[in-house]
């Protein structure tokens, strides 16, 4: 690659840090360290990375301060690390303008799957590209014919289903949250209870997936939402 | 301070239950008195009320004013002569002594009773916090035996890569790092364990649940273990209805994959592991059935107890479940379910229930 993307680690931790490090930087990025927020926010201001993988437990400020002063300025990408078990963070992250989350620990591919699905997000949403066909094993979305098909078969989804899944389809790779999918698909004064939702994510599942309980294109993180695998 | 206070109350109650009694039975003797003149209902009716005094106020002096006042209203009212105090009546000291000593005996009976039942109560109260506090000293001492095992192991290892690097072969330092890798991974799930705990303690012995769609959570606790151990074959069904199931889906995920790791550590075997899943009624059951060597008999009815392996048999110590399925028992209990083990022809089920909370029919 002639023309490195960066990408900023703001983490205090400093094991994990070079746990991280390494592992971008095997692959090519250019990698910014920052231990702690203060740092951080400089090496934002002045580098301009491209993307962001940030802890939201630092010593200074808290990582949600940081999350919320880069996103009055910026659309650059940012991946939020956080231990398990703290659901709430991690959906209070995602609406505040997250692109991603990892759970701490996480391995190498996931990292790296989470970085190249927001970059190539934010590419695409940077240069206004039409969104192409979503494809991944056997399952193809057409999102200009409306047309599912399932090893070639057509699937028959109802309206509300259909969208569903062409929102997941758009943001394959992200995790999307309940409450993003609801006013996305029902609009913004809809109920905040999300029982229908996943009463509908359970009907589409019975017509993409093979076994509901061993998924293999949309993904649930329970407690935050919907994660559906990437196009290929 | 507050005991003077707490007598106060208690005095007042006492008082006013005492008056109420008394003027009811008063009403109610005078009633009776004006349909039949008969004194000896009159003085049943007052014995009966001291009872009732005596069962309803705390300590024996209600009970015992009660029943003088009892024999002074006898006399004074349904007596001739009325409105007056006469002892001298015939037979009357007889009826007077004998009022007296019911509401004496039936009074200190019925506080006796009482304070008996509290100390009853006191006693169990005691006994179940002995028994939680030797849970929780026995769950600690598993907890730091299970974690010291396999950090000796890292620490081990990792100090052997660190020091003997250029004497070891790539092939052994693989291995060693391999090890490692399980030994953490192993760790993680334990701290999880942990941590569930913490979480059901909040709130003491319930938890606050919610309705999760079940194939959801089958979903993602699969998805959990096998990012752990890629290797364990599981086939697995759920209902084809959609299921919403009360609970707190973190936990029960927990159980799911403590169970699942604990078949595929003692089976004895590799052949997958069936987890299907069924509605019964107002449950779900969860059948986790593996194809090994199955459980010891004697073993079976206090696998969930948290005493784990026995200490003398050290086998295979290291992977012990002990707690994973101790943990398991009080994540369960805490759902209102139920947790059991059950050996099969071939191989172990073990199973769990769920009551069903509020439904969701079909959304289409």
């Amino acid at each position: 690659m002639a023309n490195k993307e960066s990408i900023l680690v703001i983490e205090d931790e400093k094991n994990i840090g070079n746990y991280i490090e390494t592992i971008i930087t095997a692959r090519g990025y250019k990698v910014l360290r920052a231990y702690n927020g203060m740092s951080g926010m400089t090496v934002i201001n002045s580098y301009c990375p491209d993307l962001i993988l940030l802890d939201l437990g630092l010593p200074d400020i808290d990582g949600m301060e940081i999350l919320r002063r880069v996103r009055e300025f910026s659309d650059v990408p940012v991946i939020v690390l956080s231990a398990r078990t703290k659901e709430e963070e991690k959906v209070r992250a995602l609406d505040e303008g997250a692109d991603d989350y990892l759970t701490k620990p996480f391995g190498a591919d996931e990292l790296l799957a989470r970085i190249r699905t927001a970059l190539r997000h934010y590419a695409r949403h940077t240069n206004m590209l039409p969104e192409p066909a979503y494809s991944r094993d056997g399952l193809v979305i057409d999102f200009e014919k409306r047309l599912v098909t399932l090893q070639g078969e057509p699937v028959h989804l109802t309206q509300i289903q259909y969208k569903l899944v062409s929102l997941l389809a758009k943001n394959a790779g992200k995790v999307l949250t309940y409450d993003s999918i609801l006013k996305e698909i029902w609009g913004p004064y809809a109920d905040t209870d999300n029982q229908i939702l996943r009463v509908n994510m359970a009907n589409i599942r019975r017509k993409l997936e093979a076994n509901p309980a061993e998924p293999h294109y949309i993904f649930t993180e329970i407690g935050v939402g919907y994660r559906m695998i990437e196009s290929t | 301070m507050k005991k003077p206070r707490m007598a106060k109350k208690t005095l007042c109650q006492n008082t006013i239950t005492t008056v109420t009694f008394l003027t009811i039975a008063t009403v109610l003797a005078y009633l009776f008195f004006l349909a039949s003149l008969n004194t000896t209902s009159v003085a049943f009716i007052y014995v009966l009320t001291v009872m009732l005094i005596a069962r309803n106020t705390d300590g024996y002096v209600p009970g015992i004013v009660a029943g003088v006042i009892g024999v002074i209203c006898v006399n004074v009212v349904f007596t001739y002569p009325y409105m007056k105090l006469n002892f001298n009546l015939d037979g009357y000291p007889i009826t007077f002594i004998v009022m007296m000593m019911v509401s004496g005996i039936t009074s200190t009976l019925t506080t006796q009773a009482k304070r008996q039942n509290e100390m009853l109560i006191e006693q169990e109260k005691l006994l179940m916090e002995a028994e939680k506090e030797t849970m929780r000293a026995n769950l600690l001492r598993a907890v730091s035996h299970d974690l010291r095992t396999p950090l000796t192991s890292i620490i081990g290892m990792s100090g052997t890569c660190l020091e003997e690097s250029e004497t070891l072969t790539p092939e052994e330092k693989k291995e060693m790092i391999r090890g490692i890798n399980e030994d953490a991974n192993w760790l993680l799930n334990m701290v999880e364990n942990l941590l569930s705990v913490t979480r059901i303690q909040v709130g003491d012995t319930h938890v606050a649940t919610s309705p999760e769609c079940l194939e959801e959570v089958v979903a993602e606790a699969l998805s959990r273990l096998k990012k752990r151990l890629p290797e364990i074959q599981v086939r697995v069904k759920v209902p084809d209805d959609v299921l919403m199931v009360s609970m707190d889906a973190t936990l029960i995920e927990q159980v799911i994959i403590n169970l699942l790791e604990n078949s595929y550590y003692h089976s004895g075997v590799e052949d997958a592991i069936d987890f299907y899943v069924e509605r019964q009624g107002l449950e779900v059951v969860f059948h986790i059935r593996d194809y090994g060597r199955g459980i010891e008999p004697e073993r079976i009815d206090t696998i969930f107890d948290g005493a784990g392996t026995d200490p003398n048999k050290s086998g295979d110590s290291h992977k012990g479940m002990g707690i994973g399925l101790s943990i398991c028992k009080t994540i369960i209990t805490a759902h209102e379910g139920q947790i059991y083990a059950k050996n099969r022809e071939k191989g172990v089920e073990f199973v769990f229930t769920l009551p069903i909370g509020e439904e969701i029919t079909d959304g289409e």
